[in-house]
């Protein structure tokens, strides 16, 4: 499915939050994820289902620095 | 999203403040204690930062980085006066969350090219939080940095602040600002908990 993910459009086979992570790759800390502008805990990235079109924000420890 | 930035007042402590801000639905909380010494701080970072763990919110430390450091916290907030961000992100590696605050275009690169994960900018308009203060940004100020950010393709996140109150944010967020930080107009509210509920709502259904 389509989603903006910081303003830019991807294309995801994710279904949760947890799989769009995992894909991304992003590291275990230092990353917040908010879907629609909610912010997700991480406990519930698992429960947390993406849809299409989603706005997902990420801010992310940025990786190398 | 929101984020909470502690504060105090005759009735609530920093720590009452976040908890206010929690129990109202907010899950990004930075810690600021801007007269207060690093052992000062420590004690109450380490409550606030418990709390944030039980609420699953992301908890971020205002300039203090060796205490961001210490406590493992998720991340720092640097100011114009604090630590510079490319030796914050040399102290704390990868791993954590460093936020930078930005006036114009040209902190915003900087600071984009220092590392910075996400840019809080302001101020939109007068504030009595903070004495030293840089021009007013306004809508049409956000408008034009977020044009530029995205020519240069910068995409992290970037934060409003400074003397927002609930009927600025759809103005603000429509401007393709991604989130909103506020302080004082929560507990100036008669309850401070209903009015960050209704704060969050606002927010999360723009």
């Amino acid at each position: 499915m389509k989603v903006t993910i910081n303003n830019k459009e991807h294309v995801t086979q994710a279904n949760t939050v947890s799989e769009l992570a995992a894909q991304l790759q992003l590291p275990a800390k230092g990353v917040a994820i908010a879907i629609d502008n909610e912010l997700k805990p991480r406990t519930f990235w698992d429960d947390t289902i993406l849809h299409e079109g989603a706005s997902i924000t990420i801010i992310k420890a940025a990786c190398g620095g | 999203m929101l984020q909470f930035i502690s504060h105090y007042t005759e009735k609530y402590s920093y720590l009452d403040s976040i908890c206010l801000a929690l129990q109202g639905g907010c899950r990004w909380i930075q810690l600021r204690m801007k007269d207060a010494t690093d052992e000062e701080a420590r004690p109450v970072a380490i409550e606030a930062q418990k709390l944030c763990r039980e609420y699953g919110a992301t908890f971020i430390i205002d300039d203090r980085v060796a205490l961001v450091k210490e406590l493992q916290a998720d991340g720092v907030h640097l100011g114009k006066n604090d630590m510079p961000i490319a030796e914050a992100r040399r102290v704390l590696g990868p791993d954590y969350i460093i936020g930078g605050t930005a006036n114009t275009i040209w902190d915003v690169k900087a600071h984009y090219a220092a590392g910075v994960d996400y840019i809080g900018c302001g101020p939109f308009r007068f504030t009595t939080t903070k004495q030293k203060l840089s021009p007013v940004l306004g809508l049409e100020g956000y408008r034009q940095i977020i044009i530029k950010m995205r020519a240069a393709h910068i995409d992290i996140p970037i934060v409003a602040i400074g003397g927002i109150t609930k009927d600025d944010i759809p103005a603000i967020l429509a401007t393709g600002i991604t989130g909103i930080a506020l302080s004082g107009t929560v507990l100036r509210a008669a309850n401070p908990i209903d009015e960050m509920k209704h704060l969050t709502n606002i927010v999360n259904h723009e």
